[in-house]
């Protein structure tokens, strides 16, 4: 899938971002630290930071791997070994203004479309607890699609190098310009946590322009009961991707035919929902965890079903753990496209190409199935280093989630990745 | 007795000393005295200290005050309670706190610095080593 559902807003929306920053940072500021009332020992503010040191080789040479399809290259092609697909750097401020009223600030620096790592604010929100059970934010907030949709940029925080692409790749952005508000409730010994977003969000893509998600909206609920954590979530949202209006705007010159396709295929404003369903069981000595997501999108970036499921177990300080994970299309891979034989030649031939286009974003609808196998070694105080291997087998036809595809490049064969990485957190 | 026999003795008092001093060291949960909580199960008292919940059962909030980084008290009483290490403890917080979502307890020094925050606030909980036990303080069963 080379351009996709999705949406970090990084440049349409930055005036909007930098407002929002400014906010914040008023707020922070307006109040000087110390101030708090409550408990004179503690500042208001507190400072923390995370970060991953990671390279990554790929055996396939024709494409690249990419944790994220937001991210322009990784390793394969472009790399040998690639240091672009898991590092980061984040740094953090949390005030607490009074015991209701708080705010956060998160700058995140990773590898960005243009291949620069120009940090950006990941995170600027502001947060009301009118109960201990109700709360709203306003700001630059999470989008809580996914089990670990918090914490994806946290490497420290996850048990493998990355959260598994097969899943994680249906919604490559992990937050909104919007509003937030969150209900917990305690029931004997299970905590549930329903949460409502709505925003919107826009991210520059690699292939150009922005990929905007309009009157964008999320339910999600948490149950929490011991060891066990269920999350589910429903999304939905109208995205636009620039790269392809170009591609439906020649359509639309092909009469009732070409306006039929693009109505089908075109990514302008259309619905796109999200459905996802995850669970954790973490007793200490071990886990399990798994998740399952589809998509339904109205487009030629189609739809899909992934799920992962992953085991760890600790022996001391190190965490050798086991994951497999796939996803598959839901949607036609392939279009007829223009009937040519019916154009005068002079159409013909830019017909033809339009659908060779047309049948090249189809045909790189993600297909493939991943095991994974790795260990996380907490060699030092909240230091980890992360050893990982993957076997990827692509679908047929399918260059899975690989990007920078090579003429030499063959859809359909196997995949050896190897990933070292160093997380911490202070 | 050969040399050999009392180093084996010498070295199986030194386990066995070691042994009763990890079990002397036992950490017990504990509520001011003037606190109305009686008693609270180990997965309560792991949603308090985890940020799942800022209430106790009767509905009135809690405050937590965990132990420092590092401390044997405070790896013990997260082994006891949740069965985690420091280090998946730190993970779990890393989650919490780069979201935005909240912030760990509160952290003190040493248990007689845990006593001192109960004498001044009822609605907080802690855990301190069982030798610090004192009137001061209820342990929670």
């Amino acid at each position: 899938m080379p351009i996709q559902p999705t949406q970090p807003a990084r440049s349409s929306t930055r005036n909007a971002t930098h407002q929002l920053t400014a906010v914040v940072l008023v707020a922070m500021l307006w109040h000087p630290a110390g101030a708090s009332t409550e408990d004179p020992t503690t500042s208001m503010f507190s400072f923390s930071g995370f970060g991953t040191l990671g390279v990554v080789h790929s055996s396939e040479d024709d494409a690249d791997f990419t944790s994220s399809r937001l991210k322009p290259n990784g390793a394969g092609y472009t790399r040998a070994w690639s240091p672009a697909v898991d590092s980061t750097a984040g740094a953090q401020v949390t005030a607490n203004f009074t015991p209701q009223l708080s705010a956060v600030l998160q700058i995140i620096a990773e590898q960005n479309y243009d291949n620069t790592y120009i940090p950006h604010v990941e995170w600027a929100n502001i947060k009301y607890q009118f109960t201990p059970e109700v709360s709203v934010r306003v700001g630059r907030i999470v989008l809580p699609v996914f089990l670990v949709s918090d914490s994806r940029m946290v490497g420290y925080a996850n048990p493998w190098v990355r959260p598994p692409v097969e899943v994680y790749d249906f919604v490559p952005v992990s937050d909104s310009d919007g509003a937030d508000a969150s209900y917990r409730i305690n029931v004997g010994d299970f905590v549930n946590t329903v949460m409502g977003t709505y925003g919107r969000n826009s991210s520059r893509a690699p292939e150009g322009g922005n990929v905007i998600g309009r009157r964008e909206w999320v339910v999600s609920d948490t149950v929490e009961y011991g060891a066990v954590t269920i999350h589910l979530a429903y999304e939905e949202t109208h995205l636009t991707i620039d790269s392809l209006n170009a591609l439906f705007a020649a359509f639309r010159q092909y009469g009732a035919q070409g306006n039929a396709l693009a109505d089908r295929y075109d990514v302008d404003d259309k619905p796109f929902r999200f459905i996802g369903l995850g669970g954790m069981y973490d007793p200490g000595a071990w886990f399990v965890t798994g998740e399952w997501g589809a998509t339904q999108f109205h487009s030629v970036v189609g739809d899909g079903t992934a799920w992962y499921v992953s085991g760890g177990y600790r022996l001391a300080k190190f965490t050798p753990y086991l994951s497999y994970a796939q996803v598959k299309a839901d949607s036609n891979t392939f279009d007829p496209g223009l009937t040519v034989s019916a154009l005068p030649p002079s159409l013909a031939a830019p017909a033809v190409g339009l659908n060779t286009e047309l049948n090249s974003i189809l045909g790189s609808i993600a297909v493939q199935k991943t095991i994974s196998v790795g260990a996380r070694w907490d060699f030092l105080k909240n230091v980890d280093l992360k050893l990982q291997y993957d076997r990827t087998r692509l679908g047929a036809g399918s260059p899975g989630t690989l990007i920078n595809l090579q003429p030499d490049f063959r859809p359909g064969v196997g995949v050896n990745l190897f990933s070292i990485a160093i997380d911490f957190v202070l | 007795m050969t040399f050999m026999n009392r180093v084996a003795l010498g070295a199986f008092g030194l386990a066995l000393s070691l042994v009763s001093g990890t079990a002397l060291a036992d950490v017990v949960v504990v509520v001011s005295a003037k606190s109305p909580i009686t008693a609270l199960s180990k997965s309560q008292v792991a949603d308090l200290f985890s940020g799942r919940t800022r209430l106790f059962p009767n509905g009135l909030l809690a405050v937590p005050i965990d132990q420092a980084d590092g401390s044997i008290t405070r790896d013990e009483f997260y082994t006891k309670i949740s069965g985690k290490s420091a280090a998946q403890i730190k993970a779990y917080w890393s989650k919490i706190i780069f979201t935005g979502r909240g912030q760990p307890p509160k952290t003190v020094s040493s248990s007689a610095e845990v006593k001192k925050r109960l004498l001044e606030n009822p609605a907080a909980i802690g855990y301190i080593e069982d030798k610090m036990v004192d009137d001061s303080v209820r342990v929670l069963p």
